[in-house]
């Protein structure tokens, strides 16, 4: 792991209870919500996150890029839903009982809904379990952070600031 | 003497600054109105009064000497011409820079700038200022640092500079002497007890007054420059007394570092222990830490008030009653279980209520543009007169209201413009008689209520912009490629100086200099949900137009839909309404035509945008909305229209901002989500 991406990962709320997979403690950990697009498991910062919805009526806005669903109401809050699946070209799926919108927050208190396919825990992964990624062409437009093998899954870190900017 | 009174000193003032900013330029086109002058002299006198009774000193110091000035105009003494003008607007620069940092929370001001004291006392004497100007800047070295602020705990800095001035002085000229004097002088009549009543300070300002009046009388050479009191009032001061003084603000220093320091208010006339205790009792010191402050300007205590006529507010609470009563009965039929029609009856009374309430309520947020407006014929005068330019500003429509937070946040973009216009717009007069136009440039900057929008608009007769040069820079900038920039039609080639990165200083002599900045007043406007527009001609000036919403707030819209999908339309840009018949339309020149009243409008299918799926065969929609949109109609087909609802004006959000075609969204009466059409996107859209 270069020191540059450890630095980043750091900069994010460390929680130390992260343990290793045989129960021993594993250095200061990253709190994040685990999520799945087909099969792939991905993470985002749990401090990004406001809240996670139940996904209800979505008003499609005509004339929006093809990776917005539409718009929310948020508790009197008009949120912009993204589907997360196009953003990494994977093709639409119907909405089914398990989808969720991942509320998150970005910079200038801007909100965006992110729509997963199912949401699976909130979780501390080790920081001496993520590895940075080669800055390939492919990593930067996925908007990958970095990659973590923990607990025999491989999970990808989404860097959502960046992923938002480069969506606007 | 407490933070409420410096509050309410503080909003008069900011008030007076801003007429007097008004005034001031109107004064220097009518020098003999007399109402004008009175009210000018009033306004100084007031902003004394109240920075007196508070203890600001140099804020008492300018405002009094600007008011001797007035009072010398009024008798006939003195002339106010542009030289006069130059130095009364820059000492009511530093009245409204002091009022704006008090406004900011600041509790301590710097001290005046002596030449410009000097200058303003040589007016009243009836000298022309520029030659005082010259000999104080033949002694810049020697003046006391401005920033000896009177506070009674030297820094050391202060200290150094002053010693190191004594030995410069050497012989001590009288000016600099007094200069000298200037900076450790202080309010007389202080008690040594530390605690001042308002009888002993208005008495302490009747004295300053009087005694300045004295200088001005000729008994001393430099009138500007107040004799503490306790110093002999002959005018002369040996090196012994200069030499006192500075020992005792000596002691005074390490008095003031031994003692803990203690907060006191800054403006509060209270001495601080640390003199008594040091005993140092003259007059001079306490003075000078009664002025004096060292408390730590409270941060942010400023509030943002708005000035409501009380009838307005009594128009609420009246309404407000009302409000409670149509409660109570609602209450009372709840537990009745009253017929239908008794509880229609409460409920449309309820509707009534509210709307009133709510107008009520908008209003006190309205104010007129003027605010705005009221600063542009100052900006304009000093900006010509630097440049060498006759230039002649016209306002119109001041009157206008809008949002008082629009108000404020159309300030900054509009100086910007007001300004490039000035700059790079009008020609210099020579120029202009060169070019067969009058020698004196015009600007007119005017606002007007357009629907629910505001349309403020800035218009120089100036040289214009050359659309050529504008795509040549775009290219050589690497903006755009060669032959996107041909393919431009003169108007976007006009919103290219919009672009970030457009603009740089080099730019200023062949393009007119449109670019500074533009970009920043883009993003300024378009954060208030309004447009900018650039119209110009090469050679007969530009009118950039800005739209903005009437208030960021609530709208009245007309609710139409395709299926379940709700959309609002402005109301105010609605005129009417009818059922669509493909028969009474025709196709002219590619573009869909309805007939109204022997007049051609121009059709447009949202329903092909909004509701693709919905298009079959011919059909398109059953109505037609006639809208306007600039002074322009068009009509928009839509399936159906539901009627008209206030909405609340809800943000998109960042992602969505550059969709065209959309204002906002609003949550309707059943909580779904309608989105908030805006006109002239929407037809772009079309285009």
């Amino acid at each position: 792991m270069n020191l540059d991406a450890r630095q980043k990962l750091s900069s994010f709320q460390a929680v130390d209870a992260g343990l290793d997979d045989d129960g021993a403690y594993a250095g200061p950990s990253a709190r994040c919500v685990l999520f799945t697009l087909e099969d792939e498991i991905y993470g985002i910062y749990v401090k990004k996150i406001r809240e996670v919805l139940r996904v209800g009526k979505i008003r499609q806005v005509a004339g929006t890029p093809s990776h917005v669903l539409g718009v929310i109401n948020v508790r009197g809050v008009i949120v912009t839903v993204v589907d997360t699946r196009t953003v990494y070209g994977m093709p639409r799926k119907p909405i089914t009982d398990l989808s969720r919108i991942i509320i998150v927050e970005l910079e200038e208190e801007q909100t965006v809904g992110m729509m997963v396919d199912f949401v699976m825990e909130v979780r501390d992964i080790p920081e001496s379990r993520f590895e940075a990624l080669s800055s390939t062409k492919e990593n930067a437009s996925r908007y990958i952070q970095g990659i973590a093998h923990y607990q025999n899954n491989v999970i990808i870190l989404i860097d959502v600031d960046n992923m938002m900017m480069k969506l606007t | 003497m407490d933070e409420d009174i410096l509050q309410d000193f503080l909003v008069e003032a900011t008030e007076l600054v801003d007429q007097l900013n008004e005034q001031l330029v109107d004064l220097e086109q009518s020098p003999s109105d007399r109402d004008l002058l009175n009210a000018v002299f009033r306004g100084f006198h007031t902003i004394k009064g109240g920075a007196g009774f508070l203890g600001i000193t140099p804020l008492i110091e300018v405002c009094h000497r600007a008011e001797n000035v007035f009072d010398k105009i009024r008798n006939g003494d003195v002339e106010y011409d542009a030289v006069a003008a130059d130095v009364i607007l820059r000492a009511f620069d530093v009245i409204s820079d002091s009022i704006n940092l008090l406004n900011e929370g600041h509790r301590e001001l710097p001290e005046n700038n002596p030449t410009l004291l000097k200058e303003l006392d040589a007016l009243t004497k009836g000298q022309l200022a520029a030659p005082v100007a010259e000999e104080s800047a033949s002694q810049p070295k020697l003046s006391l640092p401005a920033d000896v602020d009177p506070d009674g705990d030297m820094t050391d800095d202060e200290f150094e500079a002053l010693l190191n001035q004594r030995d410069q002085l050497g012989g001590a000229s009288d000016v600099e002497v007094s200069q000298a004097e200037k900076a450790l002088q202080l309010p007389e009549g202080l008690d040594p007890d530390g605690e001042i009543t308002d009888d002993e300070f208005e008495a302490l300002l009747n004295q300053r007054d009087s005694l300045d009046a004295l200088h001005v009388g000729g008994v001393s050479k430099t009138p500007s420059l107040q004799l503490p009191e306790g110093m002999d009032p002959d005018g002369e001061i040996t090196d012994d007394e200069f030499d006192a003084l500075l020992n005792q603000r000596d002691l005074l220093e390490m008095s003031a570092m031994a003692e803990p320091e203690e907060e006191v208010h800054v403006i509060k006339p209270v001495a601080k222990p640390a003199v008594s205790k040091a005993q140092v009792a003259s007059d001079e010191e306490d003075g000078s830490s009664a002025g004096a402050s060292k408390a730590p300007a409270k941060p942010g205590t400023t509030e943002s008030t708005v000035r409501v006529d009380t009838k307005r507010l009594d128009e609420i609470m009246n309404l407000v009653g009302e409000l409670v009563l149509v409660r109570n009965r609602l209450l009372t039929l709840r537990t009745t279980q009253a017929s239908g029609e008794e509880l229609s009856n409460a409920v449309a009374n309820l509707d009534h209520v509210t709307t009133d309430l709510q107008t009520s309520v908008m209003k006190t947020r309205m104010q007129p543009v003027k605010k705005v407006f009221g600063r542009f014929p100052r900006v304009v005068r000093d900006l010509a007169r630097k440049l060498g330019k006759e230039i002649e500003l016209e306002l119109r429509g001041e009157e206008t209201d809008l949002d008082k937070n629009l108000v404020e946040a159309l300030a900054d973009p509009l100086v910007h413009l007001v300004r490039n216009s000035v700059d790079h717009g009008i020609e210099m007069p020579a120029d202009r008689i060169k070019a067969g136009k009058p020698k004196k440039g015009t600007v007119i900057l005017a606002a007007e209520q357009e629907g629910d929008h505001i349309l403020l608009s800035i218009t120089d007769d100036g040289k214009g912009m050359d659309p050529d040069v504008l795509r040549r820079k775009a290219v050589e900038k690497g903006m755009l490629d060669e032959m996107t920039a041909n393919q431009l039609d003169d108007k976007d080639a006009f919103e290219l100086i919009m672009s970030a990165g457009f603009s740089t200083a080099e730019q200023i002599s062949d393009i007119s200099g449109r670019g500074v900045g533009m970009d920043v007043v883009k993003s300024m406007i378009t954060k208030l949900n309004g447009s900018i527009d650039i119209h110009s001609v090469l050679g007969e000036g530009t009118r950039m137009s800005i739209r903005v919403p009437l208030t960021l707030a609530i709208l009245p819209t007309l609710m139409v839909s395709f299926g379940e999908d709700n959309y609002a339309i402005p109301l105010t840009s609605v005129q009417e309404i009818f059922d669509y018949e493909p028969e009474k339309t025709n196709k002219i020149d590619g573009q869909m035509m309805v007939r109204l009243r022997e007049k051609s409008i121009p059709l447009y299918f949202l329903t092909e945008w909004l509701a693709p799926e919905k298009v079959k065969d011919d059909y398109y929609g059953d109505k037609v909305v006639i809208v306007t949109i600039g002074n322009q109609r068009a009509g928009l087909v839509v399936e159906q229209v539901n009627g008209q609802e206030e909405v609340v004006i809800k943000p998109l959000g960042m992602m969505l901002k550059k969709v065209a075609g959309y204002a906002g969204a609003t949550i309707t009466g059943n909580g779904s989500i309608a989105l908030i059409l805006d006109l002239p996107g929407v037809i772009h859209r079309f285009q």
